[in-house]
């Protein structure tokens, strides 16, 4: 009951996101090229990294592709998913229009994470996902149980993505500007271009621990090409419930010290 | 909120409700800046302090004070955005801060300096995204836009993208919007602030329309009198977070004015002093003349003046609400109450 209650009011902002951007035709082109020059441009790098033929860090070229459309894929989902939703966090807070979200009788995190939809940029998650299966369908070792192991953890993956970037928004109750926050997080997650088990101990231990960017490309790829270790998917999913249990936790937090913009 | 219990509790109940904000203060200028950032300064601001009453179903009450009284605040902690700093609060037997679904189905807040329409998609669009979340079912959602569009005169401004609006226009979409789900309770902080005359007077009656055909339980706070005297017979004064006053307009009339002035029209020239014996001589001009008179004893000295002096016409008036409540507030603190602005007194009429 209450499960088709929230379906309904999402296909409303799906469709209502898709009819005000459909007005803008061009912009699909233009994405869809943007994402193709960005895959590009990551291809091309890696390209020139193993233009001798070693394989780094005991990535092979191939391997390594299959990080950088994971990589493509989530940079998709948070362009047509997060962005446009929680970056508008700090300006509703300052403006006081967070009230109407508050007022509303469906969950207010709900509300605020999903009311727009930025469908050009499923552009990156297309060529991502084409990326991913071009490389791993070329690969011996990848096997139909690494294929469904490694959607799952591509599901904790944007889990884990969505709590950590709801949790950097949620700091604008308190700093009005948190753009700089979200761009900081941004940075870091460019590492996860790159397959985060080929780089020296201390730095995977934090893109594993500190910013858990291992989880959003480097385990889940691991998966696809079949070369998976059970600490690692089981670490997976367990940061992705308790990083989605703390930011819940931390929003009812937030909105309990919430003083609304005063008018 | 049950349907069973409103006549014998009240919807509303508040008691000593308060609300502390902690400000950061902050120097102007970058020297300011720079001292804010290492070590911010704290101050607490006693915004609600206190305050307590009970509202009946179907009432509708004003709030009244001078700007920075409290009044939004106490009515965020009502709707559940505010969580109080203490005391009691009781809407439909429900805890507002815990923003359950009953509740938040069966109240609205509607602030007039900010709006929920989407600026960018005609004020239908908005509508329906309310229909969903509210789970209105569609013949109740054509009944209620039908009903609101004849009040409202909504016909034609609907499919208007928000932003191509007037003020007025947006502030009628406004209510519909907040009102769509046919809430029990209402929440008005300032709906009329910025319009002109005719749209108050269309806005003030649609809120009476919508109280009478739902027994709605209205709390209402204005910068135009007139709103609050047209509609709530009950007003409750704050100020600083206090409330100083709390009963029926002409109670507070009668406590904040104890006079009346009688206004006499003379047949021909009487003395100042003359007319001074009687009370106090407020204006006079020529032939005509104001004199104040203590409230109880208005009658017997009309009648004197009647009989005493060359009257050819008298009148007795109530002083205008817009200064009694002035008089009230310069009375405990020497501050102004809430701007009245020109229009406010031709609304009246
Ligand atoms: N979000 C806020 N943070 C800090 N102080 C606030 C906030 N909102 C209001 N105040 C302060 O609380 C007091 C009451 O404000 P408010 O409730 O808006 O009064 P009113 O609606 O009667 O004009 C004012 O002193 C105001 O400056
Ligand atoms: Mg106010």
């Amino acid at each position: 009951m209450r499960l088709k209650r929230y379906i309904r009011v999402l296909g409303i902002f799906v469709r209502a996101s898709i009819s005000a951007q459909l007005e803008y035709r061009v912009n699909f082109a233009v994405n869809l090229f943007g994402s193709l020059l960005l895959a590009g441009g990551t291809l091309l790098g890696i390209t020139i990294l193993y233009s001798d033929g070693t394989p780094l860090g005991g990535w092979s070229y191939r391997e390594s592709i299959v990080v950088v459309g994971l990589f493509t894929l989530v940079q998709g989902y948070i362009g047509a998913f997060l962005y446009p939703n929680l970056n508008k966090i700090g300006e509703e807070v300052r403006q006081g229009t967070m009230d109407f979200n508050l007022l509303k009788p469906v969950d207010a995190q709900f509300l605020i994470s999903s009311r727009n939809i930025n469908v050009f940029r499923l552009t990156d998650a297309l060529v991502g996902a084409g990326l991913v299966i071009w490389a791993a369908s070329g690969l011996e070792n990848a096997s139909s149980i690494g294929a469904l192991l490694g959607l799952c953890l591509i599901v904790t993956a944007l889990t884990i993505v969505y709590a950590v970037w709801f949790m950097l928004s949620m700091t604008a109750f308190w700093f009005v500007k948190v753009g700089n926050v979200t761009e900081l997080f941004n940075g870091f997650f460019r590492a996860g271009a790159f397959p985060v088990s080929a780089l020296p101990g201390w730095v995977r231990l934090v893109f594993t621990f500190l910013i858990p960017v291992a989880f959003v490309t480097t385990v889940p790829a691991e998966a696809i090409i079949g070369r998976w270790n059970a600490g690692s998917v089981l670490g997976s999913g367990v940061a992705a419930v308790l990083l989605l249990g703390v930011s819940r936790w931390f929003w009812t937090y937030a909105i309990s010290k919430y003083t609304s913009a005063s008018s | 909120m049950s349907h069973t219990d409103h006549s014998t509790t009240p919807v509303i109940q508040v008691r000593d409700l308060e609300k502390v904000y902690t400000v950061h203060e902050k120097e102007p200028g970058l020297r300011g800046s720079l001292a804010s950032f290492v070590r911010r300064r704290k101050t607490l601001v006693r915004a609600v302090d206190r305050i307590s009453f009970e509202i009946d179903a179907g009432q509708m009450v004003g709030f009244l004070g001078p700007n920075g009284a409290g009044k939004t605040t106490a009515l965020k902690m009502l709707a559940g955005l505010l969580h109080p700093t203490d005391g009691f609060v009781r809407v439909g037997g429900h805890v507002p801060k815990e923003r359950r679904t009953e509740f938040l189905k069966n109240i609205t807040l509607v602030m007039g300096q900010k709006q929920q329409l989407l600026w960018d998609l005609p004020a239908l669009d908005s509508f329906l995204v309310n229909q969903a979340i509210y789970e209105i079912p569609n013949d109740e959602y054509q009944a209620t836009m039908r009903e609101f569009s004849e009040i409202l005169e909504l016909e034609g401004i609907l499919k208007k993208q928000v932003r191509k609006l007037s003020l007025g226009e947006r502030m009628k979409c406004e209510l519909a919007a907040a009102l769509l789900h046919r809430p029990r309770v209402l929440f008005l902080d300032e709906p009329t602030i910025g319009l002109d005359v005719n749209m108050q007077v269309r806005i003030r009656e649609f809120v009476a329309e919508y109280n009478r055909r739902f027994n709605a339980t209205v709390i209402l706070t204005s910068h135009y009198m007139a709103d609050v005297t047209a509609l709530c017979k009950r007003i409750i004064v704050i100020d600083k977070g206090h409330i100083v006053f709390d009963g029926d307009l002409s109670a507070l009339v009668e406590e904040a004015a104890p006079g009346k002035t009688v206004r006499l029209e003379l047949s021909e020239n009487v003395s100042d002093e003359r007319l001074s014996f009687y009370g106090k001589l407020t204006s006079r001009e020529g032939l005509f003349a104001d004199v104040l008179v203590p409230r109880n004893e208005t009658s017997r000295l009309a009648a004197r003046m009647l009989a005493e002096l060359p009257v050819a016409d008298v009148t007795i008036e109530d002083p205008p609400i817009e200064g009694v409540i002035g008089t009230l507030f310069a009375g405990t603190n020497r501050q102004a109450v809430d701007a009245v602005p020109a229009g406010a007194e031709q609304a009246a009429r």
